[in-house]
């Protein structure tokens, strides 16, 4: 924005309402088509399509479908599966979003405090947020599991009673999935907390510190109240992640075991793919999008008065 | 931010980062290490030796190219049109957009699926390309019209007097100043196409088609389930992704993070 801000003043204070180019306002349409045909026409298209699958008996292949009206919602609501993932699904959400809030904190803070190696341990934070989940996936599955390498480290470390299978077994898979995405997620939350933090004005800080406030004080009254729309922010964007949880459980532990790792994203997967049950899993996948849009309004409320200058 | 004037609070402080950063590095260590294990470096020569392993990369590429010159011009030309022209129904048209901002791919697989077998776009790139493109513009065009509604309206009136159209308005006006919305765009849709799994899983069936994040599971098939070798395999696919990081760290860092800056 460097640019705009060394305009003449005098040319941004004149003839406010001018601007916006009139013409014609038909020709002024046509600029719109190609994200209208390429976005809007094919997912409304599908998000229709879909709701009318919801209501059909179908494998998604053959020519033959019957109408079941709400049925496949009936059998939805019925199913402890789809319980099971709605549950995980805001375990997940609370989970990753206070690790990554508060790992990216803490690293933004640490990292703006003159640390050595701040530059390589940026990096390292970093890094996870570029990796594919699919490219990583291989690594987790073999470092969980019983003679793996967090097996061997807890051992080597004294903690060999600790070692368990840890991706086999009901209670913990859940809790590894949310810690594979608090590893990859962390370093966008670190990132958005990092520029946050250098937009507090110094003096506020030097002030402070001359009242005679400590470190924990400062970090507590001053620096986290001021990060208020970042955390929200970075809410979010857990809260949709979350909903749109595909790779990471469907690569690492394919929803299991016994379904301890289900999402919705890996249930309409499983439903709509190996198991051909094309209308149960439109039935699903109608109910994720009912959630995603309330979560695209909250977020549009919620963003709003956070400005947009800084993209 | 915080003030250790001593050298022991400065220990301190070095020590919690070192002990919080080291989680991070561990899955990269054990990558590399099970990727060397058994056969060593023989485990990469096996990998680099497979004749389909560069054709994954070229349609990554392929995939990724398309994507983002799509993307490109359709959020460039909405953006400005959303932001600098008036029409009718426009804010109408923005909801339309914007209520599809959160929506997971999963969601639109069926009709996906049944619309590309019955077209014929069933295991081409088309099948990938136009759903990724489509999920993506939401967000972009949103992004870019924030962007673009921070360019004052008299740069415009003003090259009206000079006699420019609404076509000069944009090419030598508005577009000029779009290129750091641009580059995150860029980066941002990069990182999103060359990462995505499912489209691919579901369309892309014959081998020579399928992309970079279908190599561990291609392996996987390939190697009868030896581990070191698929876990080398992903080592082949990440590198790029890193390397590209490293050179690009703020325009990455800028991208993806975008997401929160709305």
């Amino acid at each position: 924005m460097a640019t705009v801000s060394t305009l003449p003043r005098a040319a941004t204070l004149s003839n406010r309402r001018s601007g916006a180019l009139h013409g014609k306002r038909a020709a002024n349409f046509l600029w719109l088509l190609p994200a209208l045909a390429v976005s809007v026409a094919l997912i409304y298209y599908c998000v229709g399509y879909t709701i009318y699958i919801s209501l059909l008996n179908w494998d998604g292949v053959s020519p033959d479908s019957t109408f079941v009206g709400l049925q496949n919602y009936a059998r939805m609501l019925a199913d402890p599966v789809f319980w099971g993932s709605l549950q995980h699904t805001v375990e997940f959400f609370v989970g990753t979003f206070v690790g990554q809030a508060l790992l990216g904190f803490v690293f933004a803070v640490l990292l703006h405090s003159k640390i050595r190696f701040a530059a390589l341990y940026k990096v390292l934070v970093f890094v996870p947020v570029v990796i594919a989940p699919a490219a990583m996936a291989p690594i987790f599955r073999v470092m969980f599991t019983p003679t793996g390498q967090v097996n061997q480290f807890l051992e080597a470390i004294g903690l060999g009673a600790l070692r368990q299978p840890w991706l086999g077994q009901e209670s913990t898979a859940l809790p590894i999935i949310m810690g594979i995405a608090i590893w990859s997620g962390t370093g966008i939350a670190f990132i958005l907390y990092y520029a946050a933090i250098g937009q507090i004005e110094p003096e506020i800080i030097e002030a402070a510190r001359l009242d005679g406030a400590g470190n924990i004080r400062i970090v507590r009254s001053i620096i986290w109240p001021n990060l208020r729309g970042t955390t929200i922010a970075i809410a979010m964007l857990t809260a949709i992640g979350s909903l749109k949880l595909f790779d990471i459980p469907q690569l690492v532990t394919v929803g299991g075991p016994n379904y301890a790792t289900e999402f919705l994203g890996t249930m309409i997967y499983r439903q709509a793919v190996p198991l051909n049950t094309v209308g149960y899993a439109s039935a699903l996948s109608v109910t994720l999008l009912v959630l995603a849009v309330a979560a695209a309004i909250l977020l549009r409320f919620t963003g709003r008065e956070r400005g947009a200058r800084r993209a | 931010m915080l003030e250790a004037r001593r050298w022991p609070a400065k220990l301190v402080l070095q020590i919690v980062a070192t002990i919080l950063v080291l989680p991070f590095l561990f899955p990269l260590v054990a990558m590399v290490e099970e990727s060397l294990s058994g056969t060593g470096w023989n485990n990469y020569a096996t990998v680099l030796a497979i004749p389909e392993l560069p054709v994954f990369f070229r349609n990554s590429l392929i995939i990724a190219v398309v994507v983002i010159a799509v993307v490109y011009v359709c959020t460039m030309t909405a953006a400005f049109a959303f932001s600098k022209l008036q029409f009718r129904a426009k804010e109408f048209f923005f909801w339309l957009l914007l209520a599809a901002l959160t929506l997971p791919e999963v969601v639109i697989l069926a009709p996906l699926f049944a619309t590309a077998t019955s077209l014929g776009f069933y295991n081409t790139f088309i099948a990938v390309i136009l759903p990724l493109a489509a999920l993506q513009i939401p967000f972009t065009v949103l992004l870019a019209r924030n962007f673009v509604d921070g360019i004052p309206n008299e740069l415009i009136d003003a090259s009206k007097v000079d006699g420019a159209g609404t076509w000069q308005g944009f090419r030598y006006v508005v577009w000029p100043l779009t290129m750091p919305i641009g580059a995150a765009i860029v980066v941002l849709t990069l990182i999103g196409t060359w990462n995505d799994y499912l489209l691919p899983l579901v369309f892309l069936q014959d081998p020579s088609l399928q992309t970079v994040t279908l190599v561990p599971s291609f392996f996987v098939g390939e190697f009868n389930n030896d581990q070191t070798k698929v876990v080398a395999a992903a080592v082949v696919t990440a590198i790029p992704e890193i390397v590209a990081y490293l050179l690009l760290q703020r325009l990455f860092e800028r991208g993806l993070s975008a997401g929160a800056l709305k």
